[in-house]
Formats: C-alpha cells, structure tokens, sequence
C-alpha cells in the first residue's frame, strides 16, 4: 500500500512547556498552595546552607583579618598575673609581640552625676602602649595611647564602651568621669570580632592608672603571638611562664579557636534544620503528587480530547510529567528565592555578608526537579494508560 | 475505484455481556455524507468511536483511509487520528479561560506544525466557521452554537478526509443547530467526508444516507 508510515511528529519544548503550564494556569490557587509546600522546604534548605556559608565567610573573613596565631593567658577573677608575666612570656622561643592590661576596680560614667551603680558594663584596663599592634586593634577615631600620653589622664575607649558613654568624638572637649575624675577621650577603637571583651574596655595609661586609680600594676591578661608554626608548641607553655607558682591559675586560649567552635556548635543546629527542610521537601512532594492525581482526574475529558485529536500515550504523559515538573520548579525558585531572602536577612541582622553557595541553589533546584518528577511520574502514567472512550465518557 | 475513507467488515464490540456491534459491515466513500441512527443505546457512539480508532472491536477488520488499523499500534493510531479523522462531540470540549484562537489552532498540536503555522490555520478555520469576529473570545463568551463551530473548526483545521460528529446538535436549540448543520454540509461540498450521529430525524432525513442501528446490528444504510 502506497499510505505514508504513521511516526509520531515531534512536540517542540515550547509545546510542551505551554501545554504543561496550561493546566497550571486554569487553577492558580492550587498550584500556588502545593507549590508553597515545594517551596517552604527548599527555603529551608538554601537558607540553612547559606547561613552557614554566611557564617563560615564571616569567621574566614575574621581570622584573616586577625590572624590564628593571637594567645591569651587571663588570670582568675579577682586575681592576678605577677609582673614578670610579660617578659617570661616574651622570653618564650618563637614569640615575637607581647602586651597586656590590668584590670584596675576604677569606673568610668558619662559626667559626675550619674548615680555610681550604673556602670554600663565597662571595665577600665591598665593597657601597654603596644596593645594595639599586638591584639590587631585599631580605632576609628583620634589614636591609641602614645606614650606621651600615658602619664596623663587620656582614655581611648572600646566600640561599646563608647556607645554606652554615648562619646562619638575625640579631643580636647570629650570628657569621661573616670575613678573620680576627668579624662580625655583620645581614641575610640573599632569592634574587635575576635576579642570581644575589648569593645567593653575603657583603656588608660599604666603610669596614670598606678598614680590616679589606686591600680596594682599586675597584669591580668596577657596577649601574645607566637609564630604561626609555633603556636600550638608555644600554647602549652605559657601558662607556667605566665605565673610559674601557679601555672593552674592562667586560662590559656586561643580566640580564634574559640570562634570556631562557636560556629561548629551552630553547625549541629544546621544538620536540624537541614532535617526538617527536608521533611518539609517530602510533604511538598507529597502535595505536588496530590495535586496531580486529582488534576488527572478532573481533566478525563480533557484527556479524551487530546487523544482524538491525535496526542500519543506518549504525550500525554509528557503533558503531565511536565506538568509537574513546572509545579515543583515554580515552588523551587520561590523556596530559592525565599531561601535567600532569609540568609540576606539573617547575615543583616549579624552585620555579615551574606552569601548563598551557588551549588546549594542549583541542588535546591535539582531536588525540585526530582520532586516533581517522582511525584508526577504515577499520575503522568494513569493519564497515558486512560483509555480514550473512557477518558471521553461523562464523569 | 479509489479506497473507501472507512470499511468495516463483520466489526463486532463487546463489552461485557453486552453486544454494543454485532457484525458491522460499512463501507463510507469519499466525500459522502452520512447520518448514524437508532434507538438510545443501539451502538452508535460505539460504532463511531471504532471508526475513529478511539476503541479497537473485538472481532472483525477495519480499513480508515486505506490503513488497516487492526495492524496498527496505539501509537501509530494516534498519528493516524492526528492526520486523517477529526472529532466533534455533543459537549464541545473547549478548554476554559482559552481565546477561541488557541483552542482552534490546537487542533494541529499533534501534527509537528509550528505554533505561528497552528494558529494562521486556526484563523482561518474561525474565519470558515463564520466566527472571524470571537478570535479572541473565550467559551463562556459564547453561545453553544458558536462553541460548536469552534470545536468544529478545531476538528477540521488539518483538513482531514474524514470527520466523526456525535450529536453535534444534541445540546442546541434548533437555530443553532440548523447553523452548525448548515456548516457541516458546507466542509462536506469542500470534499470532507462527514459521519453525523443524530436523533433528530428532520436533521437524519436531510442527509444523503441515513445508517440506522439497532440493538448493534446495521439495519439499513449498508450501502449507498
Ligand atoms: N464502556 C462500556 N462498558 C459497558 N457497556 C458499554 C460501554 N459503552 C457502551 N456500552 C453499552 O453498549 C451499548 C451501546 O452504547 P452506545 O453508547 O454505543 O449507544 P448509543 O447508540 O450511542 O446511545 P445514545 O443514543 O444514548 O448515545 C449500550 O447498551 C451501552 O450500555
Ligand atoms: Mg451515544
């Protein structure tokens, strides 16, 4: 017989993608409600790793600027570190840069009325005029103490501390009501990430603070930095050379490890939440199956009708395997960008930058995918296996 | 002689223990145009979905444009359907919220013609129906007779040689009937070979050969 063989044409993905989309298009509010659940999950899952990438960048960004090999030998409340504390540290193989406060019982109040209870929470330290090279602090306004400076009454004050006096500039005119008396605000340092305890310090010269403050002179934290290949050598030594009569009465540490482990304990909470995104993903899933199964069963008659005019097994299946797919791609790119909208407000509320992995968007969109596909795979083969008078026949 | 559009010889259906086709032998020439009727119930629309290839019978051969379908395959009947037989029910089928443009011009979906090809031929094909001012309309916009000519537009959109209406104008008053009926004998001086399922008997007496059924069996019609 001289009739053409019947081979099916091929749908163009524009096709497929419109006809897919028509069945989404006639029922909005279910499509946006199983969409949702999609992309509830996938928000989690994005926002999850991209607060932890924020995290890591910001602890990445903090160390570099900071560097790991910063020590601290801090005595005991209410004790302190004897006075050759500093150079016996400074004697140690591998130690270059050595400095160190001492916490003097002095306050420091905004003016001479405040009632003397209310200290702010800050703490007024002895500091060496090497300080700042040592712990990598540098001010944002006016200068650290010179040494011309530190037999006079001059303060520099710690981030906070500055904010809680409510002191915004330097000079002649900025005074502070410090142990019972006037001192200049000469420097105003900027946020120490790593030694936090630092913003909380009102800084004033060693000289000055054995004269005007009644202070002991005894160091009570030690900084220093070893080289960086000697760190962990040079880590165990000092709390001897600090304080050789009582080595136990030191706290050695190392602040950037300190910072770490903060953020690995965030981390375990990470794997929690991580959980539940993903709980939330297989609801979602389950939602995008549910939606589909009654949307094959509702559009029979459609079915009916694609297949009279010409549609295969086949493409039917397609039609809803695409179907799907869009569904769940909607709900991810919503769950993406809900995802790092979080991370975003997260990291702003932490003062980070926030960064979003580009591997943790496209997994999230890669599990998308596998969610629709999974979840319209049985509905998209019922519809294909429907057969055709039946899919015609009135409900 | 050329090939009949449609042969069916000794074309039996069951379903179940009812015998739906008993032993249908018809054979529909190009060009004609013919009604289907009976009693509820005596196996028209059976009849019609097994000359559409939409259900197989359970015993017997049948022949659609020179193709013997009983050799064919779902999928190859699909192409089939796609390329040579056009549908038109009693309850339209026009997607909601679809401008009567798009519903016509899906009529080519399955054929691997492009979208602008689809829908310059939809255009056409709304024009042919008389409907050249509701492109752009959706089916709640419009009367039944006017979404039957719509859905009869779509039918006819490949041109196929032949074209299954059951009861195009079961769900009509008789205005709108007349109209689509009037239609359906225009496509069939156009050369489309038209098979109408009717009750209405003015409609059946119209026509140039009346098939009648009952009980499933072809009791007159056989041939022309
Ligand atoms: N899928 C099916 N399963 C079982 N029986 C069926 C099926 N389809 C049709 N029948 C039976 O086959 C017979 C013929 O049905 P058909 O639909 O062809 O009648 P009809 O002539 O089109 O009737 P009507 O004028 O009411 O549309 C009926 O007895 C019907 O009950
Ligand atoms: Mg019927």
């Amino acid at each position: 017989m001289s009739a053409p063989p019947l081979v099916p044409a091929r749908m163009p993905v524009a096709d497929v993608i419109r006809v897919g989309g028509h069945g989404l298009r006639s029922r909005p509010l279910r499509v946006f409600l199983s969409a949702l659940g999609i992309a509830i999950g996938i928000a989690a899952m994005v926002g999850v790793m991209g607060i932890s990438a924020s995290s890591t960048h910001e602890l990445d960004r903090r160390l570099s600027s900071f560097g790991t090999n910063l020590l601290t030998v801090t005595a005991e409340p209410e004790s302190h570190l004897p006075t050759t504390a500093v150079s016996m540290i400074g004697a140690l193989p591998a130690v270059d840069t050595v400095s160190a406060v001492g916490r003097t019982g002095a306050r420091v109040y905004r003016n001479d009325h405040i009632p003397t209870e209310r200290t702010g929470g800050i703490v007024v330290y002895a500091a060496r005029t090497d300080l700042p090279t040592v712990v990598g602090a540098r001010t944002v306004a006016g200068s650290w103490l010179t040494d011309a400076y530190t037999a006079y009454p001059a303060v520099v004050l710690g981030w906070t501390a500055a904010r809680s006096l409510a002191v915004y500039e330097t000079g002649p005119g900025q005074l502070v009501w410090l142990g019972g008396r006037w001192f200049t605000v000469v420097g105003i340092l900027a946020p120490n990430d790593l030694l936090t305890d630092l913003d909380y310090g009102a800084f004033v010269g060693w000289p000055v603070a054995e004269r005007e403050l009644g202070f002991d002179g005894y160091p009570t934290t030690v900084y220093t930095r070893p080289q960086q290949s000697a760190v962990t050598g040079v880590q165990p030594l000092l709390g001897a050379a600090a304080n050789p009569e009582n080595p136990g009465e030191a706290t050695v540490s190392r602040p950037s490890e300190v910072l770490k482990a903060q953020l690995e304990t965030r981390r375990t909470l990470n794997a929690l939440l991580l959980g539940l995104g993903a709980v939330a993903l297989l609801v979602g899933g389950i939602g995008v199956a549910n939606t589909m199964v009654i949307s094959v069963l509702e559009r029979r008659s459609e079915i009916g009708l694609r297949r009279s005019l010409g549609a295969t097994r086949g493409q039917i299946r397609t039609q809803f395997l695409a179907e799907a797919l869009l569904l769940s791609l909607l709900g991810g790119a919503g769950g993406v960008a809900l995802g790092i909208g979080i991370t975003a407000a997260f990291a702003a509320t932490q003062g980070w930058a926030a960064v979003v992995p580009p591997w943790a968007m496209a997994g999230g969109m890669a599990a998308t995918l596998l969610i629709g596909g999974l979840a319209g795979f049985y509905p998209a083969v019922r519809a294909a296996r429907l057969p055709p008078t039946e899919a015609l026949a009135n409900p | 002689m050329t090939t009949p559009v449609v042969e069916l010889s000794g074309v039996s259906k069951r379903y179940g223990d009812v015998l739906a086709l008993d032993d249908a032998d018809l054979r529909i020439e190009r060009g004609e145009l013919l009604a289907v009727v009976g009693p509820s119930g005596s196996g028209k629309s059976t009849l019609l979905h097994i000359m559409g290839t939409l259900d197989r019978p359970t015993t017997g051969t049948l022949h659609i444009d020179g193709y013997d379908v009983g050799a064919l395959s779902d999928r190859e009947l699909s192409v089939l359907r796609a390329r040579a037989i056009g549908f038109v029910f009693q309850q339209f089928h026009l997607a909601r919220g679809v401008p009567a443009i798009d519903i016509v011009a899906d009529g080519l979906l399955y054929t691997g013609r492009s979208r602008a090809h689809r829908r310059q031929a939809a255009e056409q094909a709304l024009h042919r129906v008389g409907l050249g001012h509701r492109m752009k309309h959706l089916p709640h916009q419009l009367s039944g007779g006017e979404q039957q000519r719509v859905a009869i537009a779509r039918a006819v959109l490949g041109d196929p040689p032949l074209l299954m209406a059951d009861e195009p104008t079961g769900a009509l008053d008789s205005h709108s009937g007349e109209t689509v009926m009037a239609l359906l004998r225009d496509l069939n001086d156009a050369g489309t070979t038209i098979v109408v399922i009717t009750h209405d008997r003015d409609i059946a007496a119209s026509l140039p050969r009346q098939v009648r059924l009952k009980d499933g069996k072809i009791i007159s019609g056989v041939r022309a």
